[in-house]
């Protein structure tokens, strides 16, 4: 199993949800989440005072995959989510170990 | 002992019974008599187990029904509240096990049990721990062994803790009701409620049972039945509402096998199907099923608040005496009590003035309309106004309303009352109106009144992510413009049609000419209905830090003041979805999204320039203005063209077509007098509007004038064409009252700045005639002066912003030093924000950007000056 962590640009959220859903991916956990890779944000004044923008909105999509759906699920994320501009964001895969669904114990693929 | 029923048996005739009520209620769909029929059959059983697992020891112990179970209201799968009353803890030591066993067997009958133990003794004293023991003590029930005992806890124990502690358990229902209203959004308008808990549900109703006991001590000794210590003319009301929510409550239970309250969409629509709760079970459509909860919901929380609200002793500080006594000898016909307002002369509701006059000091002073004097309205409305008439004065009435601190407590009333609907017909077809979508929590109209709501509580923010938004609305010249177009943006919902935005756009236009507002202001209020959706829209799918994306939404909007009021819409709009909508992660996106549009705004005020195109939407646009206002516009194309030429495309896109076309026409009078003015009040300020040929010294002419005046001037914007016609304009109060005192001071007004324009009068003369001798009023914050120059935003000027204390003359002060200093002004755009003035202006020197030199000179004379 592997876990997919994608952190992308909240407009290009609602297109990557859909093109997961339509490969079949449904289980996800969505958080609204703030930060800065090297794009490191920008300035802007108004109104005679600054407005530093340092940490920029994300949405951060999270899924632990069965390995033969990770593939397809990284091209879609890719084809989905880039603009090709800086501050397009990062995905990161993982490993892992173990899954177990609370409600009936159940573990490994199964669970998820 | 006695041998205990087999449980095969037992469950049997349990299964059998519930069965048989289960059918009945099937076949009737009376509630009320399914969930006596059950707490009858739930005694049964309970009284022959206990009586076969004690036997004769049964008389060393009390069994008692209480809660739900014990006033004989148990849900088909409601939780059994038993009571084990025993006279010392020996004795309760001693039954523990086989009470533990009657328990044990109940449990294993399926039936959800919640028991509890108690001595006798212990039932007189409360624990502020765990108010809901006492409460349910309220609706104590015998059902076997000592009677002796239960007598001892009906007619001494509890007397004596209500007599003790009555009080304390008031207030505590009172706070637990009041945090699990918070928690629903303190409305009954719920599109999927909790037929228990969201206000208006069933809990509301045992509250209201609750409060009117313990508001009656001198009744609890006879345990008087509490539905008769309510107000008579409430009661059957209240019985109705109890039976339709009976019904759908039990409906809820049976459908879904299981204690589980919550109304959806698809139990909503089986129960209208069905016709649950109604006489004869008569299918009706789901939208009116709703309609008939709601209103049956609107009773109950209407009597368990005004219950509440009059249980509870008021504080009599000093500021609440002088309050009552204040509203008692300003409203004759009014008075308050518990917080609510009662009519005291009925003829006031014949009176459309006197009654949009109290909804004025409800708005004003936050009081809730009590529910005769909601009758009394109602009632009456089909004789004080006439459906969707045409009431001369609305608007200013309806605006004072509207921004009063209170205003969504006063439009709710006017809406359970009816007149609202009277007044605007249009607000009926959301009226209780159920949406079915995914994320919104509360009917069309709740969520209406509740982004209303989202507004005036910015006037306590409290959060960090809420405080920009608070200093936005600050800074609004007409929020009842921001607050008309929440109440109506979503009227087209419950209108035939795809797109709610359409029809509600159709459907707002009979509300502007019933109103009489201003073109200017309809404008305004169609803009903001048509966009509602667009920063939201954009929040999700745009990268809104993308200069193209600001680019095209800032050409969208076209001005600062439209910016800040769809901002402010958008905040309020998505809060009021449902409680967790607006998340702290959204409301910045909002505000950053905010502040690079007016960023931009500003930056690209002078760079970019309108030049008309052959077949230009706002050269067509101006012309049908101008065609309304009896010109020729095919004559006029040409001659407009020319008078946009160059004008700052923010000029453009900021100005209604109407405006557009009176500076036209005063540019066009220029051949006729070299300086055309037109001044105008609106609310309470004025709005001066100066249209001349360019000259030197003529914004610190016109500043310095009103100065001389008196005037404060707050927000300022001058704008000049290629051909150098310049439209200036100038919003200022008069608080010297001057003008309002004397009108004929307004034409000398306009006389005096006419000649210090045109050079006739020196401007000195007149300051020195009126010397700038107004009292200063130490300020409440001191904001530090700040010059900036910003030669980046405009290819051929440079910007200048200042951010000052705002002060009288200090615009005079300012322009004055510009004009000393060689500067010519292209464009201005003069603001104040509470104390803090922030002025830009975009400089040349001889045609040219401001120098190093020229602009260290520039700052220095600034600081000098300020």
């Amino acid at each position: 199993m592997t876990r997919i962590e994608a952190i992308i640009q909240p407009s290009r959220f609602e297109a990557v949800k859909t093109a997961l859903h339509q490969i079949g991916i449904e289980g996800m956990t969505v958080s609204e989440v703030r930060g800065h890779g090297r794009q490191k944000g920008h300035t802007e004044t108004y109104r005679g005072r600054e407005y530093e923008v340092d940490l920029l909105p994300k949405v951060k999509i999270e899924m632990v995959l069965p390995y033969n759906l990770v593939d397809s699920a990284i091209q879609t994320i890719l084809k989905h989510a880039k603009t090709g501009k800086i501050g397009d964001g990062k995905i990161f895969v993982s490993k892992i170990d173990e899954a177990i669904r609370i409600r009936d114990e159940e573990r490994g693929e199964a669970a998820l | 002992m006695a041998v205990a029923p087999s449980i095969a048996l037992l469950r049997d005739s349990y299964t059998a019974e519930a069965a048989r009520i289960e059918a009945e209620f099937a076949a009737t769909s009376d509630g009320s008599k399914a969930v006596q029929a059950r707490s009858a059959q739930v005694d049964q059983i309970v009284v022959q187990l206990t009586e076969a697992i004690l036997g004769p020891d049964i008389q060393r112990v009390c069994l008692a029904a209480i809660g739900g179970y014990g006033r004989r209201a148990l849900f088909p799968f409601s939780d059994i509240d038993l009571l084990f009353l025993c006279e010392d803890p020996v004795t309760l030591k001693r039954y523990r096990d086989p009470m533990r066993s009657i328990a044990q067997t109940l449990w294993d009958l399926r039936m959800k049990l919640s028991p509890a133990n108690r001595l006798v003794s212990e039932c007189d004293s409360f624990s502020r721990d765990n108010p809901e023991f006492a409460v349910s003590l309220l609706d104590q029930r015998f059902l076997a062994g000592d009677r002796r005992l239960f007598n001892r806890l009906h007619g001494d124990s509890l007397p004596r803790l209500l007599s003790r502690s009555g009080s304390d358990l008031l207030q505590d229902i009172s706070e637990l009701t009041r945090q699990r209203h918070a928690k629903e959004g303190d409305t009954i308008f719920h599109l999927e409620p909790n037929l228990k808990n969201s206000p208006g549900g069933l809990r509301d109703y045992h509250t209201a049972c609750w409060v009117a006991m313990l508001s009656h001590p001198h009744r609890i000794a006879d345990w008087a039945a509490p539905e008769n210590l309510w107000p008579a003319q409430r009661r059957e009301e209240m019985l109705k509402a109890f039976d339709f929510l009976a019904a759908a409550r039990c409906f809820l239970h049976y459908k879904q096998g299981r204690d589980d309250n919550g109304l959806s969409y698809e139990l909503q629509a089986a129960a209208a199907q069905r016709g649950v709760g109604l006489e004869a079970g008569r299918p009706v459509d789901p939208a009116d099923w709703m309609r008939i909860y709601f209103r049956h919901a609107r009773a109950i929380y209407s009597l368990s608040t005004q219950l509440l609200d009059e249980s509870l002793p008021v504080p009599m500080t000093l500021l609440s005496r002088f309050d009552r006594w204040r509203t008692r000898r300003s409203n004759p016909e009014t008075s308050v009590v518990g917080g609510r307002l009662a009519i005291n002369q009925p003829e006031l509701v014949r009176d459309l003035d006197r009654l949009l006059g109290l909804f004025l000091s409800i708005a004003q002073e936050g009081h809730k309309l009590g529910r005769e004097a909601e009758e009394l309205i109602s009632q009456a409305l089909p004789k004080t106004v006439e459906s969707g008439a045409h009431v001369p004065g609305l608007w200013e009435k309806l605006r004072q309303i509207l921004i009063a601190p209170h205003a969504p407590a006063a439009l709710r009333a006017m809406h359970s009352s009816g007149l609202l609907v009277r007044l605007f017909p249009e607000f009926a077809v959301i009226d209780s109106l159920v949406m079915r979508d995914f994320y919104h929590h509360y009917t069309v109209d709740a969520h209406s009144f509740m982004t209303i709501e989202n507004i005036h509580r910015l006037r306590q923010a409290r959060h960090d992510w809420e405080r920009p938004f608070a200093g936005i609305f600050s800074e609004l010249e007409e929020p009842e413009l921001l607050f008309l177009s929440l109440l109506f943006h979503d009227v087209g919902k419950g209108m035939p049609g795809d797109d709610h935005v359409v029809t509600g756009l159709q459907a707002v236009e009979q509300v502007f000419l019933r109103l009489g507002v201003e073109e200017d202001e309809a404008d305004t209020v169609r803009f903001l209905i048509r966009e509602h959706l667009q920063m939201s829209m954009n929040l999700l799918r745009r990268d809104i830090f993308d200069p193209e994306t600001i680019r095209g939404f800032a050409e969208k909007v076209g001005s600062l003041e439209h910016l800040k009021l769809l901002t402010l819409f958008t905040y309020a709009d998505i809060r009021a979805v449902n409680p967790e909508a607006l998340t702290p992660w959204k409301a910045e996106s909002l505000f950053q999204f905010y502040v690079s549009t007016a960023s931009y705004m500003s930056r690209s005020l002078d760079e970019e320039r309108f030049h008309a195109g052959a077949q230009d939407e706002h050269i067509e646009r101006i012309l049908k203005a101008l065609a309304k206002s009896g010109a020729r516009p095919e004559e006029a194309r040409q001659e407009l063209g020319a008078f946009l030429e160059g004008l700052p495309r923010r000029y453009v896109l900021a100005h209604t077509p109407e405006e557009i076309a009176m500076h036209f026409q005063m540019a066009r009078d220029l051949e006729k007098s070299d300086v055309q003015l037109r001044l105008s009040k609106r609310g309470h300020w004025y709005r001066l509007i100066l249209v001349t040929t360019d000259r030197p010294l003529l914004f610190a002419g016109i500043s310095g004038a009103l100065a001389a005046w008196g005037m404060n001037i707050w927000k300022a914007e001058a704008f000049a064409n290629g051909a150098g016609t310049v439209v200036d304009t100038f919003h200022f109060t008069d608080p010297n009252r001057t003008l309002e005192l004397n009108p004929g001071e307004r034409q000398r007004l306009e006389q005096n700045i006419t000649a210090v324009v045109s050079g006739q009068t020196p401007l000195e003369d007149l300051l020195r005639g009126r010397a700038v001798t107004q009292a200063m009023r130490p300020p409440k914050i001191t904001v530090a002066t700040e010059v900036r120059f910003d030669d980046s935003s405009s290819s051929h000027s440079t910007l200048l912003e200042i951010v000052t204390q705002d002060r009288p003359g200090l615009l005079h002060r300012v322009s004055s030093a510009l004009a000393q200093t060689g500067c010519n002004i292209e464009v201005a755009l003069i603001d104040t924000e509470g104390q803090r003035a922030v002025d830009a202006f975009y400089l040349t020197v001889q045609g040219r950007k401001l120098s190093a030199e020229k602009q260290q000179e520039l700052r220095d004379e600034l600081l000098a000056a300020g």
